[in-house]
């Protein structure tokens, strides 16, 4: 098998075009059922997170899709022009590809070193490929090699501790505007894993009121319930108090999966005389965006986006270099091993076909053998029998090194002569014999024209 | 008059307030590397506070002999000077606040080098002899401290637009940052126009006194209500009025806010100066008394 992967991310493409590659989980459903459906012989897997956009997939080695089948499926799904998918992407094939995934889960891809949002986003893409029955043996071993890893490297080198989540970086920006989060208002906007991790960010700064909205109200109770906030100052809210909670708030974090602007500058502009002019920090973590990019224009409003916080975190990301190839050089080894079990299983699978296609040869000149054998009608005697078994080998032994040995070709000058020889020694314990004369490669035609009929 | 033990050291502490701005500036500008230490800073700082210390103290032992402190425009100068160094001194002490430094030195080094001016080349006294002189000790008293909280508020004014610009241009968001809040700054500004606000109000009501006590003309000529010195002082007071009840005044948060501190202490400093500027008037002028001499 062969593994492929095809991605956009934050340092390839962006925030609009990762906006425009980006798939919610019922079009990420959809897109690996199509592939699948495409492509029946691959497996395939699809992560789509804020910050990229990534298919890998499994196909037997000479089989479609190309890397260039794959842009066109993404075109084709996303409706994205053709020029703006080929500059973006990024593609890697076999130990990059796994080498590219393994790096993603531990965090060392993220826009934020290390961030453990990226494990679980890894995990739920790994879940519903599965689901969608898209992956086989080659992806199973390979996402959770990667999850394993991620988690073991994290354990091991503390990669994921400190300032490390984009929701610790979140709470850092908040802190050039706020000095004192005690007297503070925490609007949190959808229900997602990192509204999660920013509440759980800011909720260590104390703030006064810790509130929660999303289009499901019930999410939004559970994600409350989950953060143990409770009281009358934290908790979910509806929906549809949006807009006064927007007036009261300090503090405002988006993420959710809405494919249009949830709050747009002309919404918003009419609260900013009800806020009396407080400052508003608003931290827009969705793509696509939730909230219109005019809002961080509007007095006293400071709104980020993931690539404002992308941009902040390449600055202070020099420091931990030391620390990222640790962790590089300990995945080595994971994918090391982890490639090479795909590929001992790849070779299994062809010492299985192998063997299928010996026994089909030997039974194919089984039953030649038994025809001419009834042919001699009980006037078989020992010398003809023998005959007979003799012309049974050499067929069956001219017919198994027929394919290999005509890649022994001696007039092809591109044939890997070296790697061949190599191999028949390795796999068939020969040793040099320098005055035994050479042997042509079998001639078929002639094995064919010498078979008795 | 020139007077070399009120210049040099004015000079001496000007060089060295110029050599805090350099140091201050290269510390922000490479706020990655703030481990360095602060002690070169309190040094300078301790030794502008020195400096004007000795030269006020010693301008009122030996030149003045007398108990009014601020009897030229270089005295009042001095003790601007010599309150704001060691409030700078604490700031740097703070470390979010250290910032603040590079907005507040600058202003210091003006300060001394205006008194360098004033001390060389511009000696002038005040015309104190009209005045009670325990009203012009208060009045000169709250004027100088009210300019003091003037001053700390538009230096906070200026880092507040400074730190409000990066924030909106989302510039050096990931470096380790050596300004305030913005919360920080507006609370700082808040209270620094509280101080000038009170002080400037009881300079009003001393200044006010003073005029209407006085038997003679003063420099405020005798419709002082119509003086551009009263009317730079009522308008500096308005905009110190509406600054420190920022909170309440949505219209004015913000960036309204940090220019209101700025232009409040221009206005200030526009009342000083026209205070000169009568004061020079009134001794060109030659009195009525030495008119009918020179007629006889």
């Amino acid at each position: 098998m062969r593994l492929l992967m095809l991605g956009f991310n934050h340092r390839t493409a962006p925030l609009e075009l990762r906006e425009a590659l980006a798939f919610d989980n019922d079009r990420a459903a959809k897109a690996i059922r199509d592939l699948r459906e495409a492509y029946p012989a691959s497996e395939c897997a699809l992560i789509s997170t804020c910050n990229r956009t990534e298919f890998y997939l499994a196909r037997p080695i000479h089989d479609p899709p190309t890397i260039e089948d794959l842009r066109d499926f993404v075109i084709q799904q996303t409706g994205v022009e053709g020029d703006a998918v080929r500059s973006a992407s990024i593609h890697r094939e076999q130990d990059e590809a796994a080498t590219h995934l393994f790096h993603v889960s531990a965090g060392l891809d993220s826009m934020v070193l290390g961030e453990p949002q990226v494990l679980g986003q890894v995990k739920r893409a790994y879940e519903l490929a599965d689901d969608c029955e898209a992956i086989g043996p080659v992806l199973h071993r390979l996402f959770q090699g990667a999850i394993t890893a991620s988690k073991s490297v994290r354990r091991k080198t503390g990669i994921d501790q400190g300032r490390t989540s984009v929701s610790s970086v979140a709470v850092a920006f908040a802190k050039n505007i706020f000095d004192n989060f005690g007297d503070k208002t925490v609007l949190a906007i959808g229900a997602g894993e990192m509204v999660k991790a920013a509440l759980a960010s800011l909720r260590r700064e104390n703030p006064n009121r810790l509130l929660l909205i999303n289009r499901t109200h019930q999410r939004a109770i559970d994600l409350a319930s989950q953060l143990e906030l409770t009281g009358s100052d934290h908790g979910a809210r509806a929906w549809e108090d949006m807009d006064g909670l927007l007036v009261e708030a300090d503090i405002v974090v988006s993420c959710t999966g809405a494919t249009e602007p949830i709050l747009t500058a002309d919404r918003f502009r009419p609260l900013l005389k009800k806020r009396r002019g407080r400052p508003l920090f608003m931290l827009d973590l969705a793509v696509p965006r939730d909230l219109d990019p005019a809002i961080g224009a509007l007095r006293n409003v400071y709104l980020y986006n993931l690539d404002d916080l992308q941009k902040a975190v390449e600055e202070t990301a020099s420091g931990r270099r030391e620390l990222v190839m640790e962790c590089e050089e300990l995945l080595k080894g994971h994918i090391d091993r982890c490639m090479g079990e795909i590929r001992h299983r790849d070779v299994g699978r062809l010492v299985k076909q192998l063997r299928q296609r010996l026994h089909d040869i030997a039974e194919e000149e089984q039953g030649r053998t038994a025809r001419k054998l009834a042919s001699l009608n009980g006037q078989s005697t020992e010398q003809s029998i023998e005959e007979l078994l003799a012309q049974h080998n050499h067929r069956l032994v001219n017919k198994i090194l027929h394919l290999p040995l005509s890649q022994l070709d001696r007039s092809d000058p591109d044939a890997p002569m070296g790697f061949y020889a190599a191999a028949l020694r390795r796999l068939f314990d020969l040793q040099d014999q320098p005055d035994m004369p050479a042997e042509a490669p079998p001639d078929t035609s002639e094995e064919d024209q010498s078979s008795p009929t | 008059m020139p007077e070399p033990a009120t210049s040099i050291p004015l000079i001496l502490a000007s060089i060295a307030s110029i050599a805090a701005v350099v140091l201050a500036v290269q510390r922000v500008r490479q706020p990655g590397k703030d481990e360095k230490p602060l002690w070169p800073f309190h040094a300078l700082l301790s030794l502008v506070t020195l400096l004007c210390l000795g030269a006020f103290v010693y301008r009122i032992v030996v030149i003045h002999k007398a108990w009014v402190p601020v009897q030229a425009h270089v005295d009042g100068l001095l003790l601007i000077a010599l309150l704001l160094a060691p409030a700078i001194l604490y700031v740097q002490s703070r470390p979010r606040l250290f910032g603040l430094t590079i907005f507040a030195l600058p202003l210091l080094t003006l300060i001394l080098a205006w008194g360098v001016c004033a001390t060389l080349w511009t000696y002038r006294p005040f015309s104190l002899d009209s005045f009670t002189p325990a009203w012009m000790v208060f009045h000169l008293a709250a004027t100088y401290l009210g300019l003091l909280g003037c001053a700390i508020g538009a230096a906070a004014g200026a880092m507040y637009l400074f730190v409000q610009g990066r924030l909106k241009a989302k510039a050096g968001l990931g470096q380790v940052n050596p300004m305030a809040s913005l919360e920080t700054l507006e609370t700082l500004i808040i209270r620094a126009a509280t101080l000038g606000f009170v002080l400037l109000t009881l300079s009003l009501i001393s200044g006010l006194v003073m005029v209407t006590q006085s038997d003679q003309a003063t420099s405020l000529g005798k419709a002082w209500w119509s003086s551009p010195k009263v009317w730079l002082a009522a308008a500096a007071w308005v905009v110190y009025a509406i600054l420190i009840n920022v909170r309440s005044f949505s219209t004015v948060r913000g960036r309204r806010a940090a220019w209101l501190a700025i232009g409040g202490l221009v206005l200030v400093l526009a009342t000083y100066g026209a205070v000169e500027a009568l004061d020079q008037a009134q001794q060109s002028e030659p009195s009525d008394e030495a008119h009918a001499m020179e007629v006889n």
